[in-house]
């Protein structure tokens, strides 16, 4: 059997020696698309740095993609969250997902036609071939979006991870990045993706991880559940994670009075 | 013109001193401010620049002009390490431990600057600068200080727009912030040196600022930002060049050259930005009526 993307033995993830996520044992195979589902300070962003090997393991194994997550990184993909982007800077589309190469080609290395002819390809792969040219800022939330996740495609990852990539998308830009997580699915590749939003989970993803937040404020989160989304993805494992009774489970959104009162 | 003339005011020796030092700082500058206009470092700068203060002073006491340069370089690799450290802190801590270290620094220098005997011209000399006595040996030691700088533009120029761009993606990269911010800091900082001989330690941060800043509200295409920078810089540096010696000549005024390029630059930079939001405001309201008519 193939080696899976990513499995976490008792692991737990955070800064400075205290850990933000915990009790995580769980085995995401390969071509899988997780959802991550939970309420803000449940340590979703910090999960997702410790597969890159950005936040320490504070405690028991991670191993992503075969190796330690250092080592993984180079072969995964990330789509951080948008708010920290100067959109001001008056760069193309194309040089943003340029970027996705440098980690590959250094500071001196050139990127070269083999290099060039990746990010056309990965610029068509979302759709933007007819704004490459234009500014980053002045593309729609949406295409913004994708253009990010070229710039995660351009290195042709095996592990994509992509922290709340639906925020602030009208419905049209939702349907297209939908789309396009599972195409990347269907190409073999593993997707973990961060959302509020059950949508997501039930429209492009295998799996799901639902996060609660500790049991007291600075605690750190846990997992309520994992597993096959039809298995997984229940109303108590839903409640549980959010600590909330009033939750709501539809086809489309998870609603909670904790998430609706968070600013 | 003038009784002078321009191309023979440029052919005097120390003129035309002044004018390639004027050149190789345009260039530098250029391509150094882009990037401490992309990442917001304008304060870094200032307090680089002021850091270096105590460098020049000190060396100008041990070793004469032949020490400035070298006590410079000290003090300005000290100060950018010790910032990048900052950077790491992040918000209001970065700028606190910025301004306590800048100020702290620059009072540094007064006080062992007070101690020399010739104190009021040295001090002028360090603040205000002395273009127009550059020396052939200052001019070949502003190049290599600038040629390093650009140098190291030139290798983290791709980390650096990334850094800039998206500091969460450059950061899932897995590249290093710590040397980018370093790399920028020393850049800087070797700018700041090979500028200060020429301008003085309170004109140069206007040389790394104002013609990106004028600059990237002329374009909107990334790499004609350097070269727009570059030649608004020469441009400022020839018009206040002239500007001081012919006041010199005619009304026996000595204007500190670098403060006229300053004020020349400052002056476009307000023309410039009235022109634009003029400009804005004129497509603001074609705009409106083209809906009230529809």
């Amino acid at each position: 059997m193939a080696e899976p993307a990513v499995a976490l033995n008792w692991a737990a993830f955070g800064y400075g020696g205290e850990p933000r996520v915990e009790h995580l044992n769980l085995v995401v195979p390969r071509g899988a698309a997780v959802a991550l589902i939970g309420p803000n300070g449940s340590g979703k962003s910090t999960l997702l740095k410790g597969l890159l090997g950005l936040a320490e393991i504070t405690s028991g194994q991670a191993v992503v993609l075969g190796s330690t997550p250092e080592q993984a990184r180079r072969r995964v993909g990330t789509l951080p969250q948008s708010d920290a982007r100067d959109i001001s800077l008056p760069i193309t589309l194309r040089r943003v997902v340029t970027m996705g190469l440098y980690r590959n080609v250094g500071p001196l290395g050139r990127i070269g036609k083999l290099g060039r002819e990746a990010v056309s390809r990965a610029i068509e792969r979302v759709g933007l071939e007819h704004h490459e040219h234009r500014l980053f800022g002045e593309l729609s939330g949406g295409q913004q979006q994708r253009a990010i996740l070229a710039r995660a495609l351009v290195s042709d990852p095996q592990l994509l991870l992509l922290d709340e990539p639906f925020n602030g998308l009208d419905r049209e830009n939702r349907e297209m990045l939908l789309d396009l997580v599972r195409t990347q699915r269907d190409e073999g590749r593993t997707v973990i993706v961060s959302t509020h939003d059950l949508e997501i989970a039930q429209r492009a993803c295998t799996h799901v991880l639902l996060l609660a937040n500790g049991h007291l404020p600075g605690q750190p989160g846990h997992p309520t559940a994992f597993g096959p989304l039809d298995e997984a993805l229940t109303l108590a494992a839903v409640q549980h994670a959010f600590h909330d009774s009033t939750v709501e489970l539809d086809q489309h959104t998870v609603t909670t009075t904790r998430e609706i009162d968070a600013p | 013109m003038t009784d002078v003339g321009l191309f023979a005011m440029f052919s005097l020796p120390f003129m035309m001193r002044a004018l390639v030092a004027i050149a190789i700082l345009s260039v530098a500058a250029g391509a150094v401010g882009v990037f401490i206009n992309f990442r917001e470092l304008e304060f870094v700068s200032d307090g680089l620049v002021h850091a270096v203060f105590p460098g020049l002073v000190i060396g100008m006491l041990v070793g004469g002009s032949a020490g400035l340069l070298p006590g410079a370089v000290i003090a300005a690799v000290l100060a950018a390490a010790l910032f990048a450290l900052l950077g790491r802190t992040g918000g209001s801590g970065r700028d606190a431990g910025i301004a306590v270290t800048l100020t702290g620094l620059f009072s540094l220098g007064v006080v062992i600057v007070s101690r020399s005997e010739s104190y009021v011209s040295q001090l002028q000399e360090l603040l205000f600068g002395r273009i127009l006595t550059v020396t052939v040996a200052q001019l070949w030691q502003i190049a290599v200080v600038a040629a390093a700088a650009l140098v190291i533009i030139w290798c983290a120029r791709r980390a650096l727009l990334f850094r800039a761009f998206d500091p969460a993606g450059f950061e899932n990269a897995g590249l290093n912030a710590f040397r980018t911010d370093l790399a920028l800091n020393v850049a800087v900082a070797l700018l700041v040196v090979a500028g200060v001989q020429a301008l003085g330690v309170l004109m140069v941060i206007a040389i790394l600022v104002l013609p990106v800043a004028i600059a990237r509200m002329l374009s909107r295409v990334l790499w004609t930002l350097m070269p727009i920078a570059t030649l608004i810089m020469f441009g400022a540096g020839n018009l206040g060049l002239w500007a001081s010696f012919e006041w010199s000549v005619r009304g026996s005024i000595s204007a500190s050259p670098g403060a006229l390029i300053v004020l020349i630059l400052i002056s476009a930079y307000i023309v410039v930005v009235g022109v634009s939001f003029a400009a804005q405001s004129l497509s603001r309201d074609s705009t409106e009526r083209a809906q009230v008519a529809a």
